[in-house]
């Protein structure tokens, strides 16, 4: 039986399909990442067309599709509609059964779910609120102001060993700030590290709110950038699981409740 | 012209049309018997209609000019002012109105123009914003207490002086604690201002009228306590009742024969509800905190849609005892001082705990409207205690008066996440 995810995010939409084998257990067919761009329809259809030919099977083979994330509801094909918040849970919780506290940094939002350590299940969660700070978006956009690949974002925070503090929390004072130090010659690996400490502080304040239980989990599409990865983890005093893909976890938990309906 | 058009059509007028001549044309358009006849075919029951109908015959009469008008805040006496013949206007109410008809943009940025920061309420601001537009009738009086909202002493202070009524400016200050001493203290404040208004309006004072808004507020207490004693047991919900809706008969029409009818209306309507009802419903049930956003918005469908119901409100709640007609002042003193939102933040925890036991919530939402501090800044300690008896909490950033300030996709998810955690518990 095969079933599948979709996560349409601001930024990027994912699809993934899985397939379940007689033991209860399942397998990932296939993954594909796009960008959602303007259309979320043409984007949902063409990321569910790439994922059925990668897995080579045809629309008719799957049970069960459903959607997730932002846009969610305009997947027209899809069964059901799930928020973010249980999918990235139940997709945490296939590849890490025993993690308690689950941090999502996407492009235009960031969130914090804690899960009931009993039941498996979420119990509270905490979204960023009418601000792009804290999320790839900002990071991103710091990126071009600094004119640094944001790939490389990892190598320098890890060779720096001081940081410049970031006092502006919006996208568009932080960018000002960061083109004024530019502009006084600090040095632009200093800045990044100030960046990433402080998209790290922005998290762990949600964090602190709903209480830091371990083991803790990053997924999102920042979870692939090390210097986020390293920022929170020296914050946080822990060790952070990360999927091995953690960009399409939202579609493996869709793709994974899809299994058992 | 189907009923909707006509909505957007009176409302797409007041929007480029804004002063107080084009809402008394309207008020006198919607008041026609047809197009109110084509207007109530929207409403759901029949105590929605009758709060509409009589909603609008009081605005009338507020727009009308025969009669003196106070703008009052939330939990002040209105018994003493209705018994005065006072018409009057609450900042909640006219930040609602001016949601519902969709200025609030035009009388939130007049507010800015005039120096009202960004992170004051938007109830006040709006309302601030509206008066300064002259989208309100000029106050009389003005009426505030610092009970809970300090947001509204100010900027009633405020508009008090641009209205230049200051020696009709009344400040009611409510004691932080709750014995004799304190209710002498404010009893005396609520004896002065009825008599300092009564000598202003060069009325004799009948203590007779004082009496009656006294016997017309125990009537409605007694139906909203039979009301919220149905809500207890009524478990296929009525849609369409929601108690964030009465703000207007529930606070500043206290002590006025036609609330207190209302509430009866109410009573008789959910009581043959729950002599119909033949199995328990489904739907989760949802303790509601702080008021509701005022603009179209679909947060009670989004929790209906995910089988949640609204089954009791904070601020529905019958707090007081039955007030004592012969001792009017210290009667009414005593319902002010036993408002939960009166000093300690414990009270406002016990009552909220107590609901949240009485009508065995599956959850509570708090609406943390911007800028309220006295409602938010409880916020931790609430999710704490609730979640001490199994009962999720979530608090939803937002705004009642600015839609601006509630972006839906966010609102949306919260809601669909929360709910989520509800249904699978």
């Amino acid at each position: 039986m095969y079933s599948c995810g979709i996560d349409i995010g601001s930024v990027s939409t994912e699809a993934i399909i899985l397939k379940k084998d007689d033991n209860d257990n399942f397998d990932i067919c296939s993954y594909v990442i796009g960008r959602t761009g303007s259309d979320i329809k043409t984007a949902s259809e063409n990321i569910f067309n790439d994922a059925l030919l990668k897995a080579k099977i045809k629309k008719e083979d799957i049970k069960t599709i459903i959607a997730t994330g932002y846009g969610r509801k305009n997947v027209s094909f899809a069964n059901k509609n799930i928020t973010e918040i249980t999918c990235h849970a139940s997709g945490v919780l296939s590849v890490f059964p025993d993690v308690k506290t689950i941090i999502d940094i996407g492009g235009q939002d960031s969130k914090v779910i804690k899960i009931d350590k009993l039941t498996k299940k979420p119990i509270d969660f905490l979204m960023n609120d009418k601000c792009a700070a804290g999320t790839g978006r900002f990071l991103e956009v710091m990126a071009k102001a600094l004119d640094i690949e944001l790939e490389n974002f990892g190598k320098i925070f890890f060779n720096t060993n001081e940081k410049i503090e970031i006092t502006s929390t919006c996208t568009v004072f932080a960018e000002s700030e960061i083109v004024s130090l530019i502009g006084h010659g600090v040095d632009k690996g200093k800045i990044v590290k100030g960046l990433l400490y402080s998209v790290a502080d922005r998290i762990i304040s949600m964090i602190s709110r709903l209480g830091l239980e371990e083991p803790v989990s990053l997924t999102g599409g920042v979870a692939k950038n090390s210097g986020i990865v390293g920022a929170l983890e020296e914050k946080l005093k822990t060790k952070l699981l990360i999927p091995f893909e953690p960009q399409v976890t939202g579609a493996l938990g869709a793709a994974a409740l899809a299994l058992k309906i | 012209m189907g009923i909707v058009s006509i909505k957007e059509k009176i409302i797409d007028s007041i929007q480029n049309n804004l002063d107080i001549k084009s809402v008394r044309k309207i008020l006198k358009l919607i008041s026609n018997p047809i197009v109110f006849f084509l207007y109530g075919l929207s409403f759901k029951s029949v105590s929605d209609k009758y709060l509409n109908k009589y909603s609008l015959s009081y605005m009338r009469e507020v727009y009308c000019g025969n009669h003196p008008i106070a703008y009052g805040s939330l939990f002040i006496p209105y018994e003493i002012l209705n018994s005065l013949n006072l018409k009057l206007i609450l900042p909640e109410v006219m930040g609602g109105f001016t949601a519902g008809l969709g200025v609030t943009d035009k009388t939130l940025s007049n507010a800015a123009n005039n120096w009202y920061s960004a992170d004051l309420c938007t109830f006040h601001r709006s309302a601030s914003g509206a008066a300064n537009m002259s989208l309100f009738p000029k106050p009389d009086f003005i009426i505030c207490s610092n009970l809970a909202c300090d947001a509204a002493c100010k900027s009633f202070e405020d508009m008090a002086k641009k209205f230049e009524i200051e020696d009709r400016f009344y400040l009611i200050d409510i004691p932080y604690e709750n014995d004799e001493i304190s209710l002498k203290y404010l009893a005396v404040q609520l004896e002065n201002i009825y008599f300092d208004i009564s000598d202003k309006l060069k009325i004799k004072p009948d203590i007779n009228n004082l009496k009656k808004a006294l016997i017309n507020s125990n009537k409605l207490r007694s139906h909203l306590l039979e009301v919220n004693k149905i809500r207890e047991e009524l478990f296929d919900y009525p849609q369409y009742y929601n108690g964030l809706s009465y703000i207007l008969p529930l606070f500043g029409l206290s002590g006025t024969s036609k609330a207190a009818e209302l509430y009866r209306i109410m009573e008789k309507e959910l009581k043959a509800k729950l002599r119909k009802q033949i199995q328990p419903g489904k739907m989760k049930k949802i303790l509601w905190m702080h008021l509701k956003p005022y603009y179209r918005n679909e947060i009670f469908n989004i929790l209906e849609e995910n089988g949640c119901r609204v089954v009791c409100e904070e601020i529905t709640d019958v707090f007081w005892e039955e007030m004592d007609p012969e001792k009017p002042f210290i009667s009414l003193a005593s319902k002010m001082i036993s408002n939960p939102l009166r000093g300690n933040g414990q009270n406002r925890i016990n009552t909220i705990l107590s609901m949240a036991e009485k009508y065995k919530v599956d959850g509570a939402i708090l609406f943390s409207h911007w800028g309220c501090r006295q409602s938010n800044g409880l916020a931790r300690i609430l999710k704490d205690r609730l979640a001490e008896i199994k009962i999720p909490l979530l608090i939803l950033d937002g705004d009642c008066v600015d839609k601006n300030n509630c972006p839906s996709g966010q609102i949306k998810t919260r809601i669909e996440g929360f709910t989520e955690i509800i249904n699978s518990l």
